[in-house]
């Protein structure tokens, strides 16, 4: 490999993850979501929390992203609501990053 | 309870700005689908296209702030609450250009004030590093939610202090920018008017685009943009654009 290959390929694999690092902010900010009248981040954590607690009880307490306590009365529909923009985020990350190995194709 | 967005404009000797907000109004219509107030003065409303269903406030623009040696009209931010005919207002920079929905549903928080502490430097460089220019956090003022109500009052108020002393806070919280910043002022705001505790925030870490950052095209759903010789585009995704020569694309 003479050095103007290399640095071809070195500026796109730079491009590649500049572009993976911008879509996965994307991603977490897609991730916040506001609930009864509360900021929440759909991810993982959350989501499991939630799962636990509504299999012990139909009313429970979290914090929100400010670490203030909300009660949730609705379990089934809060989860239901954290994992659509879960998901919705995560699979517009995943779209985006089949076209990372495209580039310079 | 009303929601809208507001917004400021004027132009200056050296930028365009309402072609900029052209732009920020018609992504506002598309994508937020809140109804819109613009504060501005008679000369620049002159220079704008037809943009619909619009709500327009008159002011003069307080002058004497620069940026680059520059006019730079960011002064009346302060005004917000008072220029603001809704209940929730959604205060953004006319150059942060809402290609999704994502701010819409901060209206609807029982959050009286909002404001991003965070920023994501699209091209990767790390411009938004600020905490090593000053003793206190600053907030990004380019977007702002706030609910009309005695603690959102209560901001705005300190903000004006703020602005009016604004040379002694600059030197007492040891700010390297010399000018007036919105994201300085309310930062020391918020710190003052909440006991130099922690207050709360948005979430969001605000996607931009550093001022050396040339946008080499923008359409509805993106934007696309050259740094150095590293080309890079984004879609569906927020962003800031700080290099005004964006009028020109």
């Amino acid at each position: 490999m003479d050095i103007g290959e290399l640095k071809k390929q070195s500026d796109l694999s730079y491009d590649i993850a500049v572009a993976k690092r911008n879509a996965l902010e994307k991603a977490h900010s897609r991730l916040v979501v506001v609930y009864n009248e509360h900021i929440f981040r759909a991810d993982a954590e959350t989501i499991c929390l939630v799962r636990t607690l509504k299999e012990t009880a139909d009313r429970f307490f979290v914090l929100d992203t400010n670490q203030n306590p909300v009660e949730i009365t609705d379990p089934a529909g809060f989860l239901q609501t954290l994992i659509e923009r879960n998901q919705e985020a995560i699979s517009s990350y995943h779209q985006m990053s089949k076209t990372f190995g495209k580039r310079g194709d | 309870m009303t929601k809208g967005v507001l917004l400021f404009c004027f132009d200056t000797a050296e930028v365009q700005y309402h072609r900029i907000l052209e732009r920020c109004v018609s992504l506002i219509k598309r994508n937020l689908q809140l109804e819109i107030t613009v504060v501005t003065n008679f000369e620049t409303f002159k220079q704008l296209k037809p943009l619909g269903f619009i709500n327009y406030k008159f002011i003069e623009p307080e002058l004497g702030n620069t940026k680059n040696g520059a006019e730079w009209r960011n002064v009346d931010r302060h005004m917000a609450y008072e220029l603001s005919p809704y209940d929730v207002t959604l205060v953004m920079d006319i150059d942060y250009f809402p290609f999704t929905n994502n701010l819409r549903q901060f209206l609807n928080t029982d959050y009286d004030f909002l404001v991003s502490k965070d920023a994501h430097d699209l091209t990767n460089v790390g411009s938004f590093n600020m905490r090593k220019w000053s003793m206190i956090d600053m907030v990004w003022a380019t977007v702002l939610i706030f609910k009309k109500g005695p603690n959102a009052r209560r901001v705005f108020d300190t903000v004006k202090y703020v602005k009016q002393y604004y040379h002694y806070f600059n030197e007492m919280y040891r700010i390297r920018a010399n000018n007036f910043r919105n994201d300085y002022a309310f930062a020391i705001a918020l710190q003052q008017a909440n006991g130099f505790a922690t207050y709360d925030t948005m979430p969001l870490s605000i996607a931009t685009l550093p001022p050396r950052c040339r946008v080499i095209k923008m359409t509805n759903t993106g934007i696309a943009w050259q740094y150095d010789d590293h080309i890079n585009y984004t879609e569906h995704q927020d962003v800031h654009v700080l290099n005004k020569e964006l009028v020109d694309v």
